[in-house]
């Protein structure tokens, strides 16, 4: 649980700092086989791990013809294509749904963390367990009687019916690391407030809300994340070409027989580079909270 | 105190309120479901009641055993197990204080992450072009080492379809598991493996009497939360092989998809749903008394 984050913290100064010649005198001199045994298997890891996400990119700025073509030359043209033939559209899907998704589930978790982390009350432990079972719910059982209920209430192929299975998704993870966060933020702040006459829902808004804006802000992005990669929702309830999101505009470029690889990889690109850049600085949050959230 | 009550109940209404509607209202809806006919063309006037019918299909037909056998066998077992051993191999690699020595700990740490930062969807597909039989890189490869004559249609040869599969799931999930049990190893103190040492334990008996027995707790953890996360996921699969070659590697929850969205049998769809949700839910019993009881002795 929180032994994750701050043991670690913990561990880490022994290295670099003056005590290192206990350390050493522990460790020994590690052998010359050691290291290079070391730093081999290191590199074969390290290249297994990262090369599949460089083909992505290596294949979609190549010339026809391929990775493995002689005629190997640099170009943006996989890209032009692509969105020429409309792949612009999936992206305003996807982030119009995935943004309103976000911003809704943020607002409606925040609240309900607040709720769980500075009140006692009946059946707390029940509905916080209950929250978060979520996030083991087999999606694939809910999506048959989703479906009959949104094709009945005409919620199939619109904007609202996605948008409100992405709120639900990812309410479960963010109630989590938020309440999470607020546990670190003193309870001193909300009664100082209170003395000074503010109301409970000023002090969530002007007090609690900035206090914990890089919690909130590390949540809401990996929320956008959960929904702007989510494919079976999307591949059930969208089938119109103008609605659907990125994971499902991928597929278009796979023919029944042949495969436009570098559009393919284009598009791949597309939807993989929002999610490097912003899940990166995130990781060391995330790696923490998510297995924390396991044994909870 | 009672404007209190009203206020905890407006905070958290909205988060229950949508939760409710959307896992609990449609797994009632499912199992009412489940018990009729639906089709798409009946979706308006609903389908007729056929009691167990679709259950009776379901469970004595003869796909029923290849089902279990590819879920729990090749897909959640085969994958959990591989995820947890390369996971903790790789955690305890780059643990190694040869690589803080040469200032490689924290790039190998970044370069972890990056199955975990790609799409489910885009690492399928990724790895479908390494395994392509005309113009993939892997069959490129072998060919040049001689070790293949022909080129291998990785996922659609019997032979090796699973074991591509589980490929692509593992190289996608590992890292998360790598970096929980980094984090847990680094949080071992030094001064139990110093004290093992000074009484001439070796690295290896260090590694099974002290590392192995602290890191257990979470790889508990890590191994139950992946099979839930495996045994219901239908991306990997379904991307991959569409269930194919034939239904060779299709899973449960391929199946309720295809059932329910291909063949559109919304009341078949739905009985397999019931029947997944039920065996997730004895899976949840042991979860919950498993991690209870860790817990409960943690805290004792």
């Amino acid at each position: 649980m929180s032994g994750l984050t701050s043991a670690r913290d913990a561990a880490l100064p022994a290295d670099n700092a003056p005590g290192m010649g206990r350390r050493r005198r522990f460790w020994r001199d590690p052998s010359a086989t050691e290291i290079t045994v070391v730093l081999l298997l290191t590199i074969l890891v390290l290249f297994g791990m990262v090369y599949p996400a460089i083909y992505i990119f290596y294949g979609s700025v190549k010339v026809a013809g391929g990775v493995l073509a002689d005629t190997a030359g640099f170009t943006f043209e996989n890209y032009v294509r692509i969105f020429q033939s409309g792949f612009g559209q999936f992206v305003v899907n996807s982030l119009f749904i995935c943004i309103t998704a976000t911003l809704i589930s943020t607002a409606v978790s925040v609240s309900a963390a607040y709720a769980f982390s500075r009140f006692v009350f009946r059946g707390k432990r029940l509905l916080f367990g209950a929250i978060l079972f979520g996030q083991m719910f087999p999606w694939i059982v809910l999506v048959n009687p989703l479906f009959v209920l949104f094709a009945r209430g005409g919620l199939t192929n619109s904007y609202a019916g996605m948008i409100f299975c992405y709120v639900a998704i990812s309410i479960p993870f963010s109630v989590y690391m938020l309440t999470g966060y607020l546990a670190t933020v003193p309870k001193d702040l909300d009664e100082a407030a209170i003395i000074d006459g503010a109301s409970r829902l000023q002090i969530v808004w002007r007090i609690i809300f900035p206090v914990m804006m890089p919690g909130i802000v590390a949540t809401a992005t990996y929320a956008f994340l959960l929904c702007w990669t989510e494919y079976l929702f999307a591949l059930a309830f969208l089938t119109k070409p103008d609605m659907k999101t990125l994971p499902l505009g991928l597929y278009q470029f796979f023919g029944d027989d042949s495969v436009d690889w570098g559009a393919v990889m284009a598009a791949s690109a597309v939807t993989t580079l929002p999610t490097l850049i912003l899940f990166l600085p995130l990781q060391s949050k995330l790696s923490a909270g998510l297995t924390a959230g396991a044994v909870k | 105190m009672r404007n209190d009550r009203l206020f905890i109940g407006l905070m958290l209404a909205p988060a229950l309120l949508i939760l409710a509607a959307f896992y609990g209202y449609p797994m009632v809806e499912n199992v009412r479901i489940s018990f009729t006919d639906l089709t798409l063309l009946k979706l308006k006037k609903g389908g007729d009641w056929v009691g167990l019918e679709n259950f009776r299909e379901f469970l004595g037909g003869r796909e029923f055993g290849h089902l279990l056998f590819n879920t729990f066998v090749w897909l959640t077992a085969l994958s959990v197990v591989l995820r947890l051993v390369i996971g903790i191999g790789i955690a305890v690699l780059l643990n190694s204080p040869v690589l803080k020595r040469f200032n490689i700990a924290t790039l190998a740490k970044l370069a972890i992450l990056v199955p975990w930062a790609t799409p489910p969807i885009v690492a399928v597909i990724v790895w479908r072009w390494m395994l392509d039989p005309q113009n993939g890189i892997i069959n490129q490869l072998l060919l040049s080492l001689g070790v293949i004559d022909d080129p291998v249609a990785f996922l659609s040869d019997l032979r090796t379809v699973w074991p591509a599969v589980v490929t692509i799931i593992v190289w996608n999930t590992v890292p998360l598991v790598t970096l929980a049990i980094l984090a847990s190893l680094q949080s071992i103190p030094a001064e139990l493996h110093e004290a093992a040492g000074l009484d001439g334990a070796t690295r290896r008996q260090q590694f099974r009497y002290i590392t192995l027995p602290l890191l257990r707790p979470t790889i508990i953890v890590l191994g139950l939360t992946s099979v839930f996360w495996t045994f219901n996921n239908f991306v990997y699969v379904w991307l991959a092989t569409g269930a194919g070659p034939g239904t060779y590697t299709n899973v449960l929850a391929t199946e309720t998809y295809i059932r329910s969205f291909v063949d559109f049998q919304l009341g078949y769809g739905a009985a397999i749903g019931v029947v997944m949700a039920l065996m997730m839910a004895l899976f949840g019993v042991v979860y919950f008394w498993i991690v209870g009881n860790k817990m409960a002795g943690e805290e004792a």
